[in-house]
């Protein structure tokens, strides 16, 4: 067969690839294994999704339809209410910003306390240097909760229960960012950090202008992780602030009461605002997560 | 501009010496190398002059400032490291501005003096680019515009060229030569390649497990070898060793016997050492072997050629002869095949003749 261009003229190379097949690309045999992992995959995140969107219709159902028997996948009836109920009446927005005014706090100063730290633990020569790694390391294995009560004690001695402070002193502890920061400055090559002493840096100039600048990646990784767990956490900002004006997001849930009996739907709106900055966060810095995730776990990616 | 001074200057690491008390006088505006095989010591002696380093005993002096306990920022040097040690995070303009901008300069300050470096080493269309974006080549300039731009009294370079191909090399070689020439600033340049400590330094200082071998001017050290190290190390191909029984002599000179009947009588450098009877090593450089017929009378040896070198410039006869192997450099138009018998002449006038111990009779 010989197939014809514009101007009448065979095209043989065309025709050379028709009949030969050069040029395509061989069709990939079916991996069996790689389509049941897919399709497990699928149906583990299908599993996983299913309580968020169960959670997400249900805070725009009317209260009645919440409690009716049968599952309905789909809100017969959409409402905004449960919304307009929790940010006109709730002290929501001042739980944001007891949210957002601790958890940025705890990222800025987990970073900073956590890459001094490490920095001095990996570049530094001074005694008594490996004694407080392996203090640092045996710190990660005390449980946080195992703590609550020494927390709570010395906060209130300290007078700063129901207090910005308060929430932000205890989470400070955050071994494992040592621990990674440590492990990246260790592999900055040794030539930069000659080149940047002879250049006139000092140790402090070698930290913010030297190695926290070529981690940038991993700074934003690990501010994302913190963040995301200093709004998250819920037992010590709910032990630790009891007026309602000073609770956080995550513990404001609580007070979205009524007199009458339980209110799903407006407490699952309440959730759902709850976890709108952190969700947003996640979809913006999805890659910068899974690092994080992945550095925590032990694995540099 | 300053001359560099150590006075037994020694270093351990832990119970192992590295350094056993150097002494070194670079002078103010020359370009010193300092060459010997790995393991030697030179980079240690080179972070020692940069304060990178401390030393367990001895002292440096930088222009008449002794400096061994002076942070490596103030001793007014500056450094060129093999691996370049660009800040990643930084453009080249960052790189160049970087010790400006610690110092507290104005903005305007360390723009000017970058534009100035970079126009003196055509960096000037690179300036925003980051060292991820350059070559070999142009890294290796900005690595000298950092260094540059701190107008240091001495510049210290640990193998700058290693890095880069044998072209690349070559073209970095002339840039350092003509920078040199431009600034007459001290240069300590520290490389285990003799080419290149040849045909830059005006001071090479071969050293040998920690201790200097021999310093001197590159001739010096190819016609006047010290010892049977600085002997073999510098030049290429290498000298030529052969094993000889030196039968007698008179003080200045000494006859020597070959295996396989082959003698030749030479003169010695040190009068005091020459004693007949001893075994001792002739070093002689390819250049110097002249390939003759086996039955002509001025043959000191005779061989059967194994290996032929052709560069075209030159070629190299590799000869097996009863006292060992020997090269002899020919002219390059030479046409000879390995197996052909050929006679050997030494010019007695170029030889070198080393004891057991390795040091010039």
């Amino acid at each position: 067969m010989t197939i014809a261009d514009a101007t009448g003229n065979p095209t043989r190379g065309a025709a050379a690839t028709a009949s030969t097949g050069i040029g395509r690309k061989p069709a990939k045999p079916v991996d069996g294994l790689g389509v049941f992992l897919t399709l497990l995959t699928i149906l583990g995140a299908l599993f996983w999704v299913f309580p968020m969107y169960w959670a997400l219709i249900t805070s725009f159902k009317p209260e009645e339809d919440v409690v009716q028997p049968g599952i309905r996948l789909w809100p017969e009836h959409f409402t905004f209410q449960n919304y307009s109920f929790v940010l006109l009446n709730t002290k929501i927005g001042l739980w944001y910003m007891n949210s957002l005014v601790t958890s940025g706090a705890v990222t800025l100063l987990v970073l900073i306390t956590s890459a001094m730290a490490a920095y001095a633990i990996s570049q530094l020569d001074f005694p008594g240097r490996r004694i407080l790694w392996w203090m640092i390391l045996a710190s990660f294995m005390v449980p946080i909760p195992a703590l609550l009560v020494n927390h709570f004690i010395l906060m209130n001695q300290f007078g700063l229960i129901n207090t910005w402070a308060g929430v932000i002193l205890p989470q400070l502890i955050a071994p494992v960012t040592v621990m990674i920061y440590k492990q990246f400055f260790d592999s900055v090559p040794k030539d930069f950090r000659e080149a940047a002493i002879i250049d006139g840096a000092t140790e402090w100039q070698l930290l913010w202008r030297l190695y926290l600048p070529i981690n940038k990646g991993i700074t934003t990784a690990l501010a994302i992780i913190t963040f995301i767990g200093a709004w998250n956490n819920f037992l010590w900002p709910f032990l630790v602030a009891t007026s309602e004006p000073m609770m956080n997001i995550t513990v404001g849930i609580t007070q979205v009461t009524d007199a009458f009996g339980v209110k799903y739907a407006r407490w699952l709106a309440t959730a759902t605002l709850a976890a709108l900055p952190v969700a947003a966060l996640y979809l913006i810095f999805q890659r910068r997560v899974t690092q994080a995730i992945m550095l925590t776990a032990g694995i540099k990616g | 501009m300053a001359s560099v001074e150590l006075r037994n200057v020694k270093k351990r690491f832990g119970s192992l010496d590295v350094i056993h008390g150097v002494d070194l006088s670079v002078a103010d505006g020359s370009f010193c190398a300092l060459l010997g095989p790995s393991g030697c010591g030179k980079s240690t002696l080179l972070r020692m002059i940069a304060g990178l380093e401390p030393i367990t005993c001895g002292e440096v002096l930088i222009g008449e400032t002794e400096v061994s306990n002076v942070p490596p920022a103030k001793r007014r040097v500056a450094m060129v490291f093999q691996s370049y040690a660009l800040y990643p995070h930084l453009t080249v303009r960052g790189n160049i501005c970087f010790s400006m901008s610690l110092a507290g300069m104005s903005r305007a300050t360390q723009n000017e003096r970058a534009d100035r470096v970079a126009k003196m080493l055509q960096l000037e269309q690179l300036m925003d680019r980051r060292p991820a974006q350059l070559s070999g080549g142009q890294r290796q300039r900005v690595a000298i515009g950092r260094a540059l731009v701190r107008d240091p009294e001495v510049f210290l370079f640990d193998e700058p060229l290693s890095n880069l191909d044998a072209q690349l090399r070559v073209a970095m070689r002339l840039e350092l030569a003509k920078l040199h020439q431009r600034l007459k600033t001290t240069m300590i340049y520290v490389t285990h390649d003799q080419v290149e400590a040849m045909t830059l330094a005006d001071k090479i200082v071969v050293l040998d497990k920690g201790t200097i071998a021999q310093a001197g001017s590159p001739l010096d050290l190819y016609n006047a070898p010290a010892n049977r190290f600085v002997a073999s190390f510098i030049g290429s191909p290498a000298m030529n060793f052969l094993r000889a029984s030196a039968t007698s002599g008179d003080g200045r000179t000494l006859d020597l016997t070959f295996a396989g009947n082959g003698a030749m009588s030479v003169q010695t450098r040190n009068a005091s050492t020459t004693t007949p009877g001893r075994d001792v090593e002739l070093g002689v450089r390819p250049e110097h072997v002249q390939l003759t017929g086996t039955e002509e009378q001025t043959v000191t040896l005779t061989g059967t050629v194994t290996v032929v070198e052709q560069l075209g410039n030159a070629t190299y006869v590799y000869v097996d002869t009863p006292a060992g192997q020997l090269i002899a450099e020919a002219d390059g138009a030479v046409r000879i095949v390995p197996g052909t018998q050929v006679g050997l002449q030494i010019d007695s006038k170029q030889v070198h003749v080393f004891g057991a111990d390795g040091a010039i009779i």
